[in-house]
């Protein structure tokens, strides 16, 4: 870890100010330090946000939707009785995430701008494209982890358990920096790394999540998340899947489909919810969903075992809807 | 007086005969049955409290006053030339106190090499330089100065790619040397007669140790001693490398390791971390250390070799008629090769037998022994083609080995086994699995989709120890005792079970035996591995204890004024027809005084084969759309002779079931072919077992005779066969299970739902 | 306050009393605990917050101390090994994993035991399944793993 100056705010104005002059945010750390040790990140400042108060903790206020704010831990959404009643999934999708000890320390905010988990990118040794070099080792070299879909100079895959789960209810953001706050909506904040645009997030510099919002609609939702691992706990999933609809006379409705660990972004197609508006999810209306979903996918040499388990978890989680 | 006697050891599946020194008379074995005081129960570890409250210390506790820490720049690439280094700039930083490499290091002798900085790097890890610094931060900052000029080499870091004609050859030789050859009967013509062969590969992947504690060293230099505190599994072991390296005599040299964070066969000697380190504290006057991160633990300090398995093994009549197995293991930049025909050599009593293994060497990491080693590869491949045959041959895989697991001769050498129960191990083990449940093709499991089934494999391994083991008891005036030889406790439970069998030789309280053990100042004691402690330092234990007893027997007789013969020592009381004295009472009549009893290993009986046996049995649940194993119970029965402890004993075994579970399932390096480098140097991606893939049920047996002519305990070891059978049951409990054979350990999903696929494609 | 690069003056409790380090912001908390507080019951694995050997608690929540800077500890509570017995009487967890054998070469005992200190606190009663939750993030390389589920159980049952 190089060294770095350090300072931890009360006031969310003076933090934004940090941020304006070059600091990196620190919440829970469990990404940013990771990274620091391994010689990714070597900011010169860092301001610590956990000093602001007005970032933690969630709320319901009736009819206005479900508000997280964006330091609250992890562990919280998972352990709160009341949250689990109000939108279930956020438990089902947490309590595989990581382990307790990760979960305690990590913050909604970190979770959503968590960097990607590409060995490659991750090894200091190895200069990627991600990392300014002139080719992705993974396409052509160990790629068993990597995206299978959607990718393009870059094949690394969305690692978030719980982005998954907030995409299916609609969930959005409210971002703040000294020039002021914006919304967005949650989808809009994961880009493909392309061409000459090497990021993962849409955050701009200097701006700062501070809230995460699901519509009341949506909370109307069933929901479920499911997660495949390459051992029964403390793994990032291989494939992860977020369905959400509602239910009319048993038909579903606003389907919600969405694949962690399989492309750079998290994996929605539209057209494949849309041709499940309506349906009873047999087999069959899954079965389409799941073509559609991975229409175009192009496995690398080890990783086409994640096109059976998309399906399959696909198939898994429209079935739970309705069971 | 001591003479000199030959003996007759295994270690890590090879042979070894030599002389050792013995003295005395040995001690008969204690029936089957006998009442012990404290051997054969079960007893808390007597070091538990030390490691329960932290305070333990291990290498890496070790911090010393004035200590600089030393960081280590290794290769980039796989293969290349260190043309010239420039350190100017690390040395300008401040707090920077010495460098080492190739241009001003002291030739220092390592495993047949004379220097420990090579000038061709040979893989992606191997030591460039090294750098000692006030602090470890600094260091680190440091290595990032170093300036280093390579001359980039063809390199070929993958086994099958590292055999075939396109490679770049490392070693003048070629890089395929034939390591092993076993031949009895014709194997050729016993296949050619046979009704069914199965002909098939088998691959292993690369597992890496990941011992907790990495290795590491902390060494100290007085202007005429040094002492190294060392993470190791022999401290003798360590001693001798650095009396090598370093040309100083054994008295110079003091290797401590009290406790030790795993070892697993990783820590069988002296690192190049611990001659840096010495180099340093010699050159610098200040104590200095050497401890490896995780990721060079993972890229340098060794790991188990990928194989490529062939096996042709034929069938006729109900037999097995030939077996034919060709091996070959990576060993990376290792000089030796763990042989997986060992299990095929010596398990079965198969008339016409071939086997030869080879060794391989890459740009890669050295191999070094992995708790059995080669034979937790090869009895995977070995164990799977005996249910393929089975299979084929329509008979049960149990009885089919049955048929030829009950010879009392190794029909390797044919010598008689000093002992064996292995068809003991297969009927508890059947029973307990309920082996009369196993339907060919499995049954339907908790769901639609899953499919259930049951398989097994069986053990053997050596683990009958022998000399050279030595131990001093120490009974003080207080009637406490410390019994101290050279062997070190890896996490095994050695100071407890030793303890135990101290006290109940020596008829003393278990709380009273303090155990010293990992100091080369002690008797000699060997390596911690090979399932050879218990088997090795336990009997000269015993004789120490009791030469020990029989001075305090002779000192009671003179205080008490009895004979000799009417005394008695149990629980640290001397007791008399009439009178119970402590000994404390006793021995604090005479002026201050130490009690010395002495006791050394006597040698095993050259014309006989000591083998530990067992069988372990998995019940399995697959599904088969995701391809997801869970391992719902396995039975292990073991066949070690007397158990001493029998919690420990327990411990160890699932232990090995669960290192063995991850072999079977989610562990294996990764190697980026272009670059060499390892990508999974880690403990995020290189995928241990968690507390969640225990299988729902361990259930563990022990045959539990006494060996009467392995050693005066009868006693062998159980370290490493918990961890052989374990891969092969549950690959031939999930091909049970849905008809799909996965050849190549780990049985990811990936390679489950393609073995699927193949399966489902020619039903 | 801008602090750092260089070393600053950190106050914190360790154990129940009170600690003043001075600490570059960069030095995590485990090595802060190992090397300027010499307790070295914690350890250090893999530093990179991915075995689980280093856990403490902090304000009573089990984390990696490899992942905490030890600067963003300031004016909390810290729990290690060396603090949960009291007066020479060893924690009902310590002892229930002395009774259970749930160790073999000690290395991930400290972690294992601190987080499952910090389970009890929150469920008094856990059963295996909650031990295992609690303890996925502590890897065991000898394969202690069902006799520290059987200590995390019996161990609230001794304190109930």
């Amino acid at each position: 870890m190089n060294a770095f100056s350090y300072a931890r705010p009360r006031a969310l104005a003076e933090a934004l100010r940090m941020l304006r002059n070059g600091a990196m945010a620190l919440a829970g750390g469990t990404d940013l330090l990771g990274l620091m040790k391994d010689g990714l990140a070597r900011p010169d400042s860092l301001v610590d946000l956990t000093g602001i108060e007005g970032l933690r903790g969630w709320s319901h206020p009736k009819g206005r939707g479900l508000r997280i704010g964006a330091l609250t831990s992890l562990v919280e959404l998972e352990t709160s009785d009341a949250l689990a009643k109000t939108m279930p999934i956020l438990r089902e999708s947490l309590q595989d995430a990581a382990t307790v000890q990760l979960r305690t320390m990590g913050t909604v905010g970190g979770n959503l701008l968590q960097r990607n988990r590409c060995w490659y990118f991750r090894d200091e040794g190895t200069v990627c494209w991600l990392k300014g070099g002139n080719r992705c080792f993974a396409i052509d070299g160990e790629n068993r982890y990597h995206a299978i879909i959607g990718a393009q100079d870059c094949v690394i895959v969305s690692p978030s358990d719980l982005v998954p789960a907030l995409l299916a209810y609609d969930a959005e953001i409210a971002l703040t920096s000294s020039r002021g706050t914006r919304q967005m909506k949650l989808g809009d904040l994961f880009v493909t790394p392309r061409g000459r645009d090497r990021r993962e997030h849409a955050l701009r510099s200097g701006e700062l999540i501070t809230e995460v919002r699901v519509p009341e609609a949506a909370l109307a939702r069933r929901g479920t998340y499911l997660k495949a691992m390459d051992r029964k706990a403390w793994s990032f999933a291989l494939v992860s899947v977020a369905a959400a609809a509602k239910f009319e006379r048993g038909l579903a409705r606003d389907v919600r489909l969405i694949l962690g660990g399989v492309a750079p972004v998290p994996w929605r197609v539209i057209a494949a919810e849309k041709g499940l508006e309506g349906s009873a999810l047999d087999d069959a209306a899954c079965a389409d969903a799941a073509d559609r979903l991975l229409a175009g996918a192009t496995p690398l040499r080890d990783n086409g075992y994640k096109v059976t388990l998309a399906r399959e978890l696909v198939r898994r989680a429209l079935r739970s809807l309705v069971a | 007086m001591p003479r000199v006697v030959k003996s007759r050891e295994e270690f890590e599946g090879e042979i070894f005969e030599s002389l050792v020194l013995v003295e005395g008379k040995d001690l008969p074995v204690a029936p089957a049955g006998t009442e012990f005081s404290e051997i054969a129960k079960s007893r808390r570890r007597v070091d538990g409290q030390q490691r329960v409250t932290g305070r333990a210390r291990y290498t890496q506790d070790v911090y010393l006053p004035g200590m600089l820490h030393v960081r280590v720049l290794r290769s980039p690439y796989p293969r290349a030339r260190v043309r010239r280094i420039d350190t100017k700039k690390a040395e300008a930083l401040p707090g920077v106190r010495g460098v080492l490499h190739r241009f001003n290091a002291p030739k220092a002798a390592f495993r047949g090499e004379e220097t420990i900085f090579r000038e061709e790097v040979r893989f992606v890890g191997d030591e460039v330089a090294a750098i000692a610094a006030d602090d470890e931060q600094t260091a680190v900052e440091a290595l990032r100065l170093i300036e280093v000029d390579y001359e980039l080499l063809p390199h070929v870091v993958d086994l099958e790619e590292a055999i075939g004609d396109m490679a770049p050859r490392l070693d003048t030789d070629g890089n395929v040397a034939e390591a092993a050859t076993h031949k009895r009967g014709d194997a050729k013509r016993g296949l050619k007669e046979a009704d069914f062969v199965v002909d098939a590969t088998y691959r292993t992947s690369t597992q890496l140790h990941n011992s907790l504690e990495t290795h590491g060293a902390v060494a100290t230099w007085d202007g005429e001693q040094l002492t190294v505190y060392e993470s190791t599994q022999h401290v003798f072991g360590v001693r001798q490398g650095l009396r090598a390296a370093l040309k100083l005599p054994f008295s110079k040299i003091r290797v401590l390791c009290d406790y030790m964070g795993g070892g697993f066969g990783s820590k069988g000697g002296v690192g190049k971390y611990s001659i840096i380190a010495s180099l340093f504290t010699m050159q610098l006057g200040r104590p200095a250390r050497c401890i490896l991160t995780r990721e060079e633990e993972n890229i340098a300090a060794g790991n188990r070799s990928a194989t490529l398995q062939q096996m042709r093994i034929g069938g006729k009549g109900g037999r097995i008629t030939a077996l034919e197995h060709i091996s070959w293991a990576n060993v990376g930049q290792g000089k030796w090769v763990a042989n997986p025909t060992g299990p095929t050599n010596t398990l079965y009593d198969i008339a016409n037998l071939s086997s030869k293994s080879y060794k391989v060497v890459t740009n890669a990491g050295s191999l070094s022994a992995f708790r059995a080693p080669g034979y937790v590869e090869g009895t995977f491949a070995l164990e799977s083609a005996i249910d393929e045959l089975a299979e084929k041959m329509g008979v049960d895989p149990l009885t089919l080995r049955r048929k030829h697991a009950a010879s009392p001769k190794d029909p390797m050498v044919g010598k008689r086994y000093s002992d064996k129960h292995l068809i003991e191990c297969y009927r508890i083990g059947a029973a307990e699995i309920g082996w009369q449940r196993r339907r060919a093709g499995g049954v339907r499991g908790s769901a639609p989709h899953r499919r259930r089934g049951i398989g097994m494999a069986t053990q053997i391994w050596g683990g009958g120890g022998g000399p050279p083991a030595y131990a001093t008891v120490h009974v003080n005036s207080d009637g406490t005792v410390v019994l101290t030889c050279g062997s070190q406790d890896i996490g095994t439970g050695t100071r407890t079970v030793l303890a135990q069998i101290c006290a109940d030789e020596l008829g003393v309280e278990l709380e009273d035996v303090h155990v010293r053990l990992g100091d080369t100042d002690n008797p000699y004691g060997p390596i911690s591995a090979g399932s050879l402690t218990t088997a090795s330092v336990g009997p000269a234990v015993r004789l120490a204890a009791r030469d020990a007893r029989e001075q305090l027997l002779g000192a009671a007789a003179g205080v008490l004024e009895t004979p000799v013969a009417e005394l008695r020592l149990e629980s640290g009381v001397v007791v008399t027809k009439g009178a119970r004295t402590p000994l404390a009472e006793i021995l604090g009549k005479v002026d201050n005084n130490t009690v010395i009893g002495k006791g050394g290993r006597h040698p095993n009986d050259p014309e006989l084969s000591l083998r530990t046996f067992g069988a372990h049995f998995a019940d399995v649940e697959v599904d088969v759309q995701t391809g997801e194993i869970t391992v719902e119970h396995i039975v292990a029965v073991h066949d070690i002779g007397r158990v001493i402890n029998p919690t420990t004993a327990r411990s160890q075994v699932e232990g090995g079931v669960l290192q063995a579970l991850g072999f079977a399932l989610s562990e294996e390096r990764f190697v980026d072919r272009a670059t060499g480098r390892v990508m999974n140097a880690n403990l995020e991606n290189y995928k241990v077992p968690t507390v969640k893939d225990v299988p729902a049920k361990i259930t563990v047996k022990f045959v539990d005779r006494p060996d009467r002519k392995a050693n005066n305990l009868g006693v062998k070891g159980l370290g490493e066969p918990p961890i052989i059978p374990t891969a092969a049951a549950i690959a031939n409990a999930v091909a049970n299970a849905t008809g799909a054979r996965v050849r190549h350990a780990p049985l990811t999903r990936a390679r489950v739902l393609e073995a699927l696929a193949i399966a489902g494609a020619r039903s | 306050m801008l602090r750092g690069p260089g070393e600053a003056d950190i106050a914190f409790t360790v154990n129940g009393a009170p600690a003043k380090v001075r600490a570059a912001p960069r030095r995590t908390l485990l090595d802060t605990l190992r090397e300027t507080l010499a307790l070295t019951g914690t350890k250090k694995v893999c530093d990179e917050g991915t075995c689980g050997a280093c856990t403490v608690l902090v304000d009573g929540r089990p984390v990696y101390s490899c992942m905490t800077l030890a600067i963003t500890c300031e004016g909390k509570s810290i729990e290690t090994i060396e603090g949960i017995s009291k007066d020479g009487e060893l924690h009902p967890v310590q002892r229930a994993f002395i009774d259970a054998d749930a160790f073999q070469c000690g290395f991930c005992t400290p972690g294992q035991i601190m987080s499952i200190v910090a389970l009890l606190r929150e469920n008094s009663a856990p059963t295996e399944d909650d031990v295992r939750r609690a303890v996925a993030g502590n890897l065991c390389r000898c394969g202690a793993y069902p006799n520290i589920v059987k200590a995390g159980v019996s161990a609230g049952k001794r304190k109930s």
